[in-house]
């Protein structure tokens, strides 16, 4: 399965950079605390926000299989709000009106990885966020007017939807997702010949239209697809690969002493694309990436089973990092296209592999030079000098022994996964805060039972060293983040809906029979529903739409039906739907459940059940 | 001339309810009561004119009678809707009768009684209009404490419509404003010159002025208009200044406030109401005030060298009969505490956009 007559050492001019951690320290270099690029002093920043203060930052977190995404005030660190996306949220009613099950097909379990902004030129124009859902191999979109989802799509072919990452350059119209565990294409009974033989699985890199919310076309490699990230041109998506091997075990994925990062040229594609050079699997577009077939990809050999692949903010370099190899390699992209076109190797493109310790999981970047990498194994954020690693690089080995570009190491508590700096995803990244997204907060926190949470930490980053601030708990189980800066969001997000642009939005109240169906049609304004009974009979299919009249800003309602199992809310001007069957007869109480007015606990009404 | 006038809707004066209605119970707020134009003013003829009626005493003008919502009707109390008031004026601006005909304030649910309306209505007899009548100063909230959002509307809507009457028949003339226009020009100014051209009007109530046993500043405000180049853009930023230029609509103004100190500007009020009850901005016979869609926070003053602010918001001026370049009031209520009592005071304070900025 992997490339034999491969010699890692032609290129890898690294001695560390071996599946087997070497056990060596880390040396710092001296005249560390005089590196140039840095502004002297400690960290300085504030991170107190005071009563009626607020956040600098918009932090946008996911939910990991909790399903959702979580809006989270940066530096304050404290929760915002909670976008159901891919689960059954009982306090909005997410999963349980019509409006939201259209968009979820009866899935309510997720695994939301990856939350990113839709771009403009390298920035974040505000407007949508998107995130993957690994569990049941779908994308939502959120509209960030209303922060909730406006759109769900599937995704066939594929399994551990994981790596997501949207277009930056010009503008979001692509999103890149990665497929992560390779499978049958198709993985139906009409391909079960290949259900026992995993080398006909397959990893796929989709490629998304952002603003329809429809599949482009897939690429099919051989490899899996994990992490993703795009580059600041509108040239390339990339994906690293561990599972080059096609392994379905674990010995197996970690049998080849390299695997890929891989590239792909998009140019090309729409090329191939153009061409009709595709095969149409479940509707979907399939384009031949696999090596030697095809001229769109480009598998770059990095240290065995790597993890995060991220971009610097000046869109010079991508960083891969080793997991386990103690190391990340730099790879600068405009080789790219000379390795595309044959004229060098695609291991010349990369110019560094420089030592960052035990377990290196991802990359984030501060604007003035550094990256700041997590490191699973050995619990710290490394901060290090790309330039320098560079030039290290340059002089060879000697020269690297020495870390030259490592500028701080800061433990973390404990065992970081994704680490993720302000606007660090963006060319305007400002190395003001820095997330380190810990998996394990063990002692932190008082002890709240053997599950517990994580532990998000906070570190000032504006200075040269690395300075651990605050601790913030999370409930199971965010993966990654990005934090946008205030004033990018703000202007954009309201205070009601526009009441029309839900084509049922009620305005006069009504009972109305068709046969066995009833729609009850309701306004709510706190404190009265403007119906205070119905009656209906029993198997009745009732179907009743709520339109919220209240215009003040956050005067929300709730309906809930007593002993019906049914609650959902609605926010000023807006309409939500439920369909039920009446089957339990009796005497039913409607009411507020989000609390609304001083007369709260009388708004309600009664839904009669006639036999 | 019709002497009764016996309202077309039914009267509304408690709670009723039907057993098996199928509508909305708003009606059970709603108080509405017959009334008479003698109710308000001593006359024995009233001879009916554009929007009032001419009140005469043995053959002689004695004043005039008005309904609020001829004039004031977008004035609206807690309830969303317009409080209908009556209203007699004499010849001098005197008022000599007001009386509540409608409203659906539910002040009930603050533990008052309709009496306690009625009660705050009475001192508006014999006060002035032409000279300055503020809830918290010349009108106690004693009677009617807590239902501030109520007692605020109920004032604009006395004042404002007493003083569009005046104007009307020739009591009150406003001064016409020259045809100025907002300088373009932008002018990097920092803050205390802000302050200091007056460009930003500062007001600072101290807790002795209100009876509080404490030194120092019980709030130190800071008031401006947000849509002239060279102060906006001073004060908010490039960036908001721009944003909030740009939402504007035609003939739209805006204007910034900030405080220090522990008094507050805003209050709570407009959570629930949606309404700020403790401002407003009076020009001419206009009064403006501001709902939550009016307003944005505003957390710092980005001029150099601007004070740590504790509230700060930025308020849309929807009126389009609002004319930045003529002179304005900003006008406030306080509320505070003097042991467990609520007391109110208002303050008010003139102005003008420097010449500097008009051209």
């Amino acid at each position: 399965m992997s490339d034999k007559k491969f010699n890692r050492r032609n290129f890898l001019k690294i001695a560390g950079a071996s599946g087997v951690v070497a056990g060596t320290g880390v040396i710092l270099p001296k005249g560390v605390l005089s590196a140039k690029t840095e502004p002297s002093g400690k960290g300085r920043a504030k991170n107190e926000v005071k009563p009626g203060e607020l956040d600098d930052y918009y932090g946008f977190w996911s939910g990991g299989h909790s399903g959702e995404i979580r809006i989270v005030g940066v530096p304050s660190m404290r929760e915002i709000k909670r976008i159901p996306v891919f689960n059954m949220d009982v306090a909005s009613g997410w999963g349980v009106t019509n409006e939201s099950k259209k968009l979820l097909k009866g899935k309510y379990f997720g695994d939301t990885h990856h939350v990113h902004g839709s771009y403009k030129d390298g920035v974040y124009d505000g407007k949508h966020l998107f995130v993957n859902d690994k569990l049941n191999n779908r994308v939502a979109r959120i509209r960030t007017d209303y922060m909730e989802v406006d759109a769900i799509l599937e995704i066939p072919n594929i399994q551990g939807a994981h790596g997501l990452f949207p277009q930056r350059y010009p503008k979001t119209e692509w999103l890149v997702l990665n497929s992560e565990f390779q499978t049958p294409v198709p993985n139906d009974t009409s391909n079960k010949k290949a259900f026992l033989n995993p080398k006909e699985y397959y990893g796929m890199h989709t490629i998304i239209d952002a603003e329809r919310m429809s599949i482009v076309c897939q690429v099919m490699v051989d490899e899996n697809c994990d992490l993703a990230a795009t580059d600041y041109k509108g040239k390339y998506s990339m994906c690293t690969s561990y599972n080059i091997e096609k392994g379905v075990t674990i010995s197996e994925m970690l049998a080849s002493d390299y695997d890929y990062l891989i590239v792909f040229n998009w140019k090309r594609l729409k090329k191939a694309l153009k061409a009709g050079k595709y095969k149409i699997v479940n509707g979907v577009k399939i384009v031949d990436g696999r090596k030697g077939h095809s001229d769109i990809t480009l598998r770059i050999p990095v240290p065995k089973n790597p993890h995060g692949v991220n971009i610097s903010p000046d869109g010079k370099y991508a960083v891969c990092c080793g997991k386990v190899s103690p190391t990340t390699t730099v790879v600068e992209l405009d080789k790219l296209d000379l390795a595309f076109e044959g004229k060098i190797k695609p291991e010349e493109c990369i110019v560094a592999q420089p030592y960052i310790g035990l377990g290196p999981l991802h990359t984030t970047f501060d604007g003035r030079g550094n990256a700041i990498t997590s490191v699973f194994i050995d619990s710290t954020n490394v901060k290090w000098n790309i330039a320098k690693a560079i030039e290290a690089e340059k002089q060879g080995e000697q020269a690297k022994k020495s870390n030259p570009h490592i500028i701080d190491i800061l433990d973390v508590h404990y065992q970081v996964g994704h680490i993720m700096a302000t606007m660090a995803e963006t060319k305007e990244a400002d190395g003001k805060w820095l997330i380190s997204l810990n998996k394990v907060s063990k002692d932190r926190f008082i002890n709240a039972g053997p599950l517990k949470c994580e532990n998000d930490q906070l570190i000032d980053i504006t200075g040269e060293k690395l300075k651990l601030v605050h601790d913030s708990p999370t409930y199971l189980e965010p993966h990654d983040c990005i934090m946008v800066r205030r004033e990018i969001i703000e202007p954009l997000v309201k205070d009601r809906y526009d009441m029309f642009e839900h084509p049922l939005a009620v305005t006069k109240n009504s009972v109305e029979r068709k046969g066995k169906n009833v729609t009850i049609r309701m306004t709510a304004n706190a404190p009265v529903f403007g119906l205070q009974e119905v009656r209906v009979k029993k198997d009745d299919k009732v179907t009743l739409i709520v339109t919220n009249h209240d215009e003040i800003s956050d005067l929300t309602n709730g309906i809930a039906i007593s002993n019906y199992d049914i609650n959902f809310v609605t926010a000023p001007f807006q309409t939500k739907s439920v369909t039920f069957t009446a089957d339990k007869p009796g005497v039913f109480w409607v009411y507020c459940t989000n609390f609304c007015h001083a007369l709260h606990l009388e708004m309600r009404m009664r839904f009669i059940v006639e036999v | 001339m019709k002497k009764w006038i016996v309202p077309l809707l039914l009267i509304f004066c408690f709670c009723f309810y039907f057993p098996s209605t199928v509508y909305s119970q708003w009606n059970f707020f709603e108080h509405r009561y017959k009334y008479r134009l003698e109710d308000v003013l001593e006359a024995s003829k009233f001879v009916e004119k554009k929007g009032y009626w001419e009140g005469y005493k043995n053959n002689k003008l004695a004043g005039y009678v008005f309904l609020s919502k001829n004039w004031t009707k977008k004035l609206v109390g807690y309830s969303g809707k317009h409080l209908e008031t009556l209203i007699g004026m004499d010849t001098s601006g005197t008022i000599t009768g007001v009386k509540i005909i409608f409203h659906s304030e539910p002040i009930v649910l603050i533990g008052l009684k309709e009496e306690n309306y009625q009660n705050f209505i009475k001192q508006y007899k014999g006060k002035n209009i032409l000279k300055d009548i503020s809830v918290g100063n010349e009108i106690s909230m004693d009677v009617i404490t807590g239902a501030t959002v109520t007692a605020v509307v109920q004032n604009a809507i006395i004042l404002r419509s007493a003083k569009k009457v005046a104007s009307q028949t020739g009591m009150i003339k406003f001064a016409k404003g020259k045809n100025l226009k907002i300088s373009k020009k932008f002018e990097h100014i920092k803050w205390k010159e802000l302050l200091n051209s007056k460009a930003v009007k500062n007001i600072v109530v101290n807790s002795r002025d209100l009876g509080l046993d404490k030194e120092g500043a019980y709030l130190d405000l800071y008031f401006g208009i947000a849509t002239v180049p060279s102060i906006g853009r001073n004060v908010l930023g490039d960036k908001l200044y721009k944003e909030t230029i740009d939402r504007l609509k035609e003939g739209e103004s805006a204007i910034f406030v900030f405080s220090k100190g522990e008094g507050s500007f805003k209050g709570s009020g407009f959570a629930r109401g949606g309404l700020f009850d403790r401002f407003n901005i009076e020009q001419e016979d206009r009064v403006y005030v501001f709902k939550d869609k009016d307003y944005r926070i505003l957390t710092e003053i980005k001029a150099e060298n601007a004070p740590r602010i504790r509230e700060g918001g930025l308020f849309i001026i929807r009126g389009k009969d609002f004319n930045p370049t003529n002179s304005f009031k900003f006008n406030i209520m306080l509320s505070y505490r003097v042991g467990s009592k609520k007391e109110f005071k208002s303050f008010s304070l003139d102005y003008k956009i420097p010449a500097r900025f008009l051209e």
